[in-house]
């Protein structure tokens, strides 16, 4: 074959390789380049949608230095990423654990476990709201008959976000229990069966054998709760709407709000812009710290 | 078979075509049909249709197409989108009167006030404060104002009997005073579960314009909130709006609880009383139990009060959008569709009232008031209310009020004079910068060279 033979048929390869990446470079270009480039130009402008864009510097971020609700809202969304992630990590852990063995029912359980994971997030905050109410709350009435002082679950600003997290915890464990139990299977047998045979306990197993061998599953975990947990919209926008005294203000809600209910275009980019690198910060914090325990 | 080069070239060219051609904007010139947008409220559609009707069956030429505005979270979010991409009706009823000013100063509404015969109607319409009311900052009129919902407060006749009182409390210290006295704990548990009265404790900025602002246009007998583009409500009827609420919670008289979907406390008789509008009428006859009475009475009032009692109206207007190619048609649609006759069926249909002057003195709303005494009320009380005031930052403005109104009246965490003058601050400062923007604004279009 010569050279130039060799090139043509390159030539010809290499265009209907691109052809067929074609819809997706598209849609890359589209939906992701775009927004992006887009977003970063918005964060030096002025915009209410309806009016033209009007250039402003670095106006949106000295703004957003000084504002004092933006930071609360950050505050607030680490605070529920304290709260909710350990609880939902714990958990599911324990649960897939548990839903690991042969027990009676198992694949009921399961399937119960998920079943939140696939109902609307409207519906389920819909359903808490009422579970959380102060005068005709189920919780609360649960309480009283065992003789002990209703809850204020989404009106005592100490609380309210705690109530949240509860929340969204009972909503996502089940997707988290499938990926423990997806990582608890892949650890042999033979494993364990040594173990006994050292006479080691269950816990030593868990914490010697199991621990180990799910790492990057429990890394998976952390990753997605902790992105999903950034993410905090439906539960405050729907049953707090940021209150009370803006203990439940999520970063999310607040660029929503300056979004959308303001119209500060610009402004709510530059949020946004921000947020998303708060984000890529800690998750690079998490990922170093898990490596190093590795 | 791969595909050559020359032939992909022919087909990125022809779907550039195709997209371009579906890109030009179609010529609107020859168009003879209005569209107009109503709410997605059933009466409202129900009366859009009699209005269109109307004017289609003696207009040949220039016809109307009425359709509720599309689904949405709500009808701002949807009016922007329209606007964004260019799809807005040309004519649009149900535009709350605060928001008419963040439009117009982005300049996609018609100033209706250059169209003939406007003035002539406005000032048979509307009264002089009316028309000051909706007269944008920079002079020109963008809205015909279309219906208000006066805010007054509902309770439950049971309570004067109960209480042995000869009228609904009217102060703020007889109110509080019978408050004390209706809130019980009906079931031992240590906690009230029947309370005076129940008002929204959400955060949302729309939620003030239910209890607060009503409260402090009573109060103040109308006064503005913004005034010269400063905050004009440092006041002490503001103070004694706040304090009076902040004691209703404090004593625990207003309940905290959140009524959630099926569940109203009022027809339950937990709550006494709560501040609504004429809407709540047409709700009550249909759930409510056969010996369940209620009546209406002006918002309660600071001890000292003289005057006329105000209170806020809720009140909607018509706008017609840039986008309309017909203008003038547009605004004649709108005039026949208020006209006396026209008025008087949304009144008839919607239980709502038309923002329009000596309502209840004209024969046919006379009569109607008559055979409807609830309404009487709502209209007598039409005569002392207000909107809004001209501001293109008027959410923003509620919000902060709000925020100070949770922290002060449900929380307690600030006195009432401290809330009202943070807030006075906060707004202040808000409006320095959107006046800053305006005028730079302004300056770009005197700059901009004519074409």
């Amino acid at each position: 074959m010569t050279q130039e033979n060799h090139k043509k048929r390159w030539h010809k390869k290499s265009w209907t390789a691109y052809l067929m990446i074609a819809p997706y470079l598209l849609h890359l270009m589209a939906f992701v380049c775009f927004p992006v480039v887009f977003s970063i130009i918005l964060t030096f402008h002025k915009w209410n949608i309806i009016s033209p864009m009007e250039y402003i510097g670095f106006e949106n971020y000295r703004h957003l230095w000084h504002d004092r609700l933006f930071w609360k809202a950050v505050i607030n969304t680490l605070f529920f990423l304290v709260v909710h992630i350990p609880l939902q990590v714990v958990i599911a852990l324990a649960l897939a654990y548990f839903l690991n063995r042969k027990i009676l029912f198992r694949a009921f359980f399961r399937a119960s476990f998920f079943m939140p994971v696939v109902v609307s997030g409207v519906v389920i905050t819909i359903m808490w709201q009422q579970l959380y109410g102060l005068e005709t709350g189920v919780l609360n009435g649960l309480l009283h008959s065992i003789g002990l002082d209703r809850v204020e679950w989404l009106s005592n600003p100490s609380i309210a976000m705690i109530s949240l997290a509860i929340m969204a915890t009972w909503k996502n464990v089940g997707l988290y229990i499938i990926l423990f139990l997806v990582g608890l299977q892949t650890v042999p047998i033979s494993h364990y069966e040594a173990a006994e045979v050292e006479g080691a306990s269950d816990w030593q197993q868990f914490r010697y054998i199991t621990l180990p061998a799910i790492n990057p599953t429990v890394f998976l975990v952390f990753i997605l709760s902790t992105i999903g947990g950034f993410s905090l919209f439906i539960e405050p926008y729907i049953m707090t709407d940021g209150g009370p005294l803006n203990s439940t203000l999520s970063a999310m809600l607040y660029i929503y709000r300056q979004a959308f209910g303001y119209y500060h275009m610009g402004y709510a980019t530059t949020l946004g812009l921000c947020f998303a690198i708060m984000i890529l910060i800690v998750v690079a914090i998490q990922k170093k710290y898990i490596e190093s325990n590795d | 078979m791969p595909l050559k080069i020359h032939q992909i070239h022919h087909m990125v060219i022809y779907l550039m075509i195709c997209t371009s051609w579906s890109c030009v904007p179609k010529n609107n010139n020859q168009k003879d049909t209005l569209t107009y947008w109503t709410s997605n409220n059933g009466g409202e559609i129900k009366y859009a249709a009699w209005a269109v009707n109307r004017w289609n069956a003696d207009r040949q030429n220039i016809q109307v197409h009425s359709q509720p505005i599309p689904e949405g979270q709500s009808s701002e979010e949807i009016l922007l989108a329209a606007v964004v991409a260019g799809t807005t009706p040309d004519i649009y009823s149900n535009i709350w009167q605060g928001l008419v000013e963040f439009y117009s100063s982005s300049g996609i509404l018609v100033a209706l006030d250059t169209l003939d015969g406007f003035d002539a109607f406005i000032h048979v319409r509307c009264d002089s404060a009316t028309i000051a009311e909706i007269t944008s900052a920079d002079g020109h009129i963008y809205q015909v104002p279309w219906k208000i919902n006066p805010i007054m407060t509902i309770y439950n006749k049971a309570v004067l009997k109960e209480q042995g009182l000869e009228k609904f409390p009217s102060t703020y210290s007889t109110y509080l005073d019978a408050a004390s006295k209706y809130q019980k704990d009906t079931n031992g548990d240590g906690h009230a579960d029947q309370w005076f009265g129940n008002t929204s404790m959400k955060l949302a900025w729309y939620q003030r314009l239910f209890n607060f602002y009503p409260l402090y246009l009573s109060a103040s007998n109308g006064q503005p909130l913004i005034k010269n583009n400063k905050a004009d409500f440092n006041n002490k009827y503001a103070v004694q709006t706040m304090e009076f609420l902040q004691k209703l919670y404090n004593a625990n008289y207003f309940s905290r609880q959140v009524e959630s979907a099926g569940q109203d406390f009022f027809i339950a008789e937990r709550f006494a009383s709560k501040w609504t509008g004429p809407w709540e009428i047409e709700y009550l006859e249909k759930f409510k139990n056969k010996n369940f009475e209620y009546d209406f009475c002006p918002m309660p009032v600071p001890d000292d009060h003289q005057g006329p009692l105000y209170t806020y109206c809720d009140p909607k207007s018509m706008v017609v959008f840039k986008t309309c190619t017909q203008p003038q048609k547009a605004f004649d649609f709108i005039k026949k569709m208020m006209d006396e006759q026209g008025d008087f069926e949304f009144l008839k249909i919607t239980n709502q009232l038309p923002r329009r002057k000596y309502i209840d003195t004209l024969p046919q709303f006379k009569k109607y008031f008559e055979s409807h005494p609830q309404m009487k009320l709502f209209a007598d009380q039409a005569k002392h209310v207000r909107g809004s005031d001209v501001s293109e930052s008027m959410i923003e403005v509620f919000d902060i009020l709000s925020q100070e109104y949770e922290a002060c009246v449900i929380y307690q965490k600030k006195s009432p004079a401290q809330a009202i003058k943070d807030a006075e601050i906060a707004v202040n400062v808000l409006l320095d910068a959107a006046s800053i923007n305006r005028a730079k604004r302004l300056q770009d279009t005197k700059n901009t060279p004519i074409q």
